[in-house]
C-alpha cells in the first residue's frame, strides 16, 4: 500500500513510513478491510447477487475509493443491471485513480467502441425516464408501451424489469407482471424489490391482496382465474363489436344518409326537367312558327315559279337576224350599182322579214328604211312586169305578182284591182270578192271603184 | 402476511435513471471520501495538536 500521507509506498511488513514516518497500522487495517468486501462483493456478484454485490462494493469503496478493482467490479455489476451511466461513471472514475494497467479503460473502450449500441443503450434510458414519469402520472398504458420498447432495447435493463412488472400488477395483468418479475430475479436473484412485488404478486393471486376480490376455497384455481392467460386468446366480443359498429354505420348510411342524397337528387332532378320542358315548349312553338312561316314561303315560291312558268321568254331566232343582215348587204351592194331586180330581190327578203320578234329596235328602223328605200323601185318593176303578164291574159302568173305588190303597199289600188281581177279572170270569183269590196271602199269615186262595183255585183 | 401494496407510493420509489449526457455530471457529483481521507484528516488533526 502506499502511504496516505506522503504516497510513496509502504513495505508490507512495515506499520510505519519510512519516508515521512506516518504509522500506516490503521490505514493498513481499512486497506484490508476494504479488499475484504471486494472479495465478498465478488462472490455475491458470481452467484449474481447484484443487489449484495453493489453494497458490498460500495463498502469496499467507503473504506478505500482508490480501490480500482472493487469500483471496476462495481461498474461491471451496474452495467449488468442496465445502468449504463452508472457503470460508465464508476469506469471514469477507476481510470482517474489508476490510470495504468486498469481494466476500466477495456471496459469502457467495450461500451464505446460501439457507437450504434450506446446510442440504444441511452434511448433506452430515454424511455425509461419518461416511462416513469407516465407512470407518475398515472398514464399506465402509456407508461406500459414506453417501458416495453425498453426492455427491447436494453433486456437487463432491471430497474424498468420492475417498474413495468408493478404497472402489470397495478393494471391486474399478474402473469405478465410474474414473467417479468422471474426474468428480473434471474439478472439480480436477490433484488428486495424484485422479491418484495413476487410476493405482492403470489398475495394477490391467491386472492389474500389488496383487490380481495375473489375468495376462494382453492387458491390455485383463483390464481387461474387471475391470470392475464386469457388475453392471449382471440378477443372475440371485440371481433363482434366491430362488425355491429360496421354493420350500424351502414344502416345509419343506408336509412339516413342516403335518403337526403335521393331527396336532394330528385329536386335537382325535378328542377331540371321542369327547365327542359320550358325550353322544349319554346323550341316547339319556335318550329310551329318556323314551319307556318316555311310553308308561306312554299306557297309563295310555288306563285312566283308559276308567274315564272307563265312568262314565255320569245326564243331568240338567230336567221330573224342573219335574214335582215343578209337585206343590208344586198342593199349595200344595190346602192352601189342599182337594178330593177335587185330592188325586186330585196324587197322581197325585206317583205318576208318579222320584226316583231326583234328586241332591238334599231333593226325595225333599218328594215324600215330599207322598206322606203327599196319597195317604190321594186314596186314600179314588179307592176311593169305583173302588168305585162296580165295584158298577156297569162293571169296564174300575174297574180303572185299582184299579190306581192299587195303586201308592199295596198295604198295603191290598181294593186288590188288587177288583183281581184287575177282571181276573177282564172275563174276565182269568190276570191276575187274581198279585194273588190277593199277597192270599192278604199277608193270611192274612182273608175277602179266604179268598175270593181259592177264586176262584184255581177259575181253575186 | 396481508401487504397492501400502494402503487403510487412504490412508482415514486422509483427514480430516473442518468443519460449519457450526464455522466459527467454524475461524476463531478459522486461523493469519492472515504475511511482513509476521514483517518488522515484525524490523523493531521492530531498532529497539529501535538505539535
Amino acid at each position: 500500500m502506499n502511504c496516505p500521507n506522503c504516497g510513496k509506498p509502504v513495505a508490507d511488513r512495515r506499520n510505519r513510513c519510512e519516508l515521512c514516518g506516518q504509522d500506516v497500522t490503521v490505514y493498513r487495517k481499512v486497506y484490508r478491510l476494504s479488499n475484504l468486501y471486494y472479495n465478498k462483493g465478488l462472490e455475491k456478484a458470481k452467484v449474481r447477487d447484484l443487489s449484495g454485490a453493489v453494497l458490498l462494493l460500495k463498502r469496499s469503496l467507503e473504506m478505500n475509493k482508490r480501490n480500482t478493482h472493487a469500483r471496476n467490479l462495481l461498474g461491471l455489476v451496474y452495467y449488468e443491471m442496465g445502468e449504463t451511466v452508472a457503470a460508465l461513471s464508476e469506469w471514469v472514475i477507476s481510470k482517474n485513480f489508476q490510470e495504468e494497467e486498469n481494466d476500466a479503460e477495456y471496459y469502457m473502450n467495450l461500451v464505446q467502441s460501439n457507437p450504434n449500441r450506446l446510442d440504444q443503450l441511452n434511448q433506452a434510458i430515454k424511455k425509461y425516464n419518461y416511462a416513469l414519469s407516465s407512470a407518475l402520472q398515472e398514464s399506465e398504458d402509456l407508461a406500459i408501451i414506453q417501458l416495453k420498447k425498453v426492455i427491447s432495447l436494453n433486456p437487463k435493463f432491471l430497474r424498468a424489469l420492475q417498474l413495468l412488472a408493478l404497472l402489470y400488477m397495478k393494471t391486474g395483468e399478474y402473469e405478465k407482471a410474474r414473467k417479468l418479475l422471474v426474468r428480473a430475479s434471474k439478472i439480480d436473484v436477490s433484488n428486495t424489490v424484485t422479491l418484495r412485488y413476487l410476493r405482492e404478486l403470489n398475495s394477490l393471486a391467491s386472492g389474500e391482496g389488496q383487490n380481495g376480490k375473489k375468495e376462494s376455497a382453492d387458491p390455485a384455481a383463483q390464481f387461474e382465474v387471475q391470470t392475464s392467460y386469457r388475453e392471449d386468446k382471440p378477443n372475440v366480443m371485440a371481433y363482434v363489436n366491430l362488425v355491429l359498429g360496421i354493420l350500424i354505420g351502414i344502416v345509419f348510411v343506408y336509412f339516413v344518409i342516403v335518403p337526403g342524397i335521393r331527396t336532394g337528387l330528385n329536386e335537382e332532378f325535378v328542377a331540371k326537367q321542369r327547365d327542359y320542358s320550358s325550353q322544349i315548349a319554346g323550341l316547339n312553338a319556335s318550329i310551329d312558327s318556323l314551319e307556318s312561316e316555311n310553308k308561306l314561303l312554299e306557297s309563295k315560291a310555288t306563285e312566283l315559279q308559276k308567274e315564272l312558268d307563265s312568262i314565255v321568254i320569245p326564243e331568240y331566232d338567230r336567221n330573224m337576224y342573219d335574214s335582215l343582215l343578209t337585206a343590208v348587204e344586198e342593199y349595200l351592194n344595190y346602192t352601189k350599182e342599182a337594178t330593177p331586180e335587185g330592188a325586186i330581190a330585196i324587197a322581197a327578203l325585206i317583205s318576208e322579214l318579222d320584226t316583231s320578234g326583234m328586241e332591238n329596235e334599231n333593226a325595225e328602223d333599218i328594215s324600215t328604211l330599207i322598206k322606203d328605200a327599196i319597195y317604190p323601185t321594186a314596186a314600179e318593176e314588179l307592176y311593169k312586169q305583173a302588168k305585162a303578164l296580165y295584158d298577156e291574159k297569162k293571169y296564174d302568173e300575174a297574180l303572185p305578182l299582184f299579190q306581192t305588190l299587195v303586201t308592199y303597199d295596198m295604198s295603191v289600188g290598181n294593186y288590188v284591182y288587177y288583183t281581184a281581177r287575177c282571181y276573177h279572170r282564172s275563174g276565182d270569183g269568190a276570191g276575187a270578192v274581198p279585194y273588190y269590196d277593199y277597192v270599192v271602199e278604199h277608193f270611192p269615186g274612182t273608175v277602179i271603184a266604179r268598175d270593181a262595183d259592177e264586176l262584184r255585183k255581177g259575181l253575186q | 402476511m396481508c401487504n397492501v401494496i400502494n402503487y403510487e407510493e412504490e412508482i415514486a420509489k422509483f427514480q430516473p435513471s442518468l443519460e449519457v449526457d450526464q455522466a459527467e455530471e454524475a461524476i463531478y457529483n459522486n461523493d469519492l471520501t472515504d475511511i482513509m481521507d476521514i483517518l488522515a484528516m484525524v490523523t493531521k488533526g492530531k498532529n497539529e495538536t501535538e505539535k
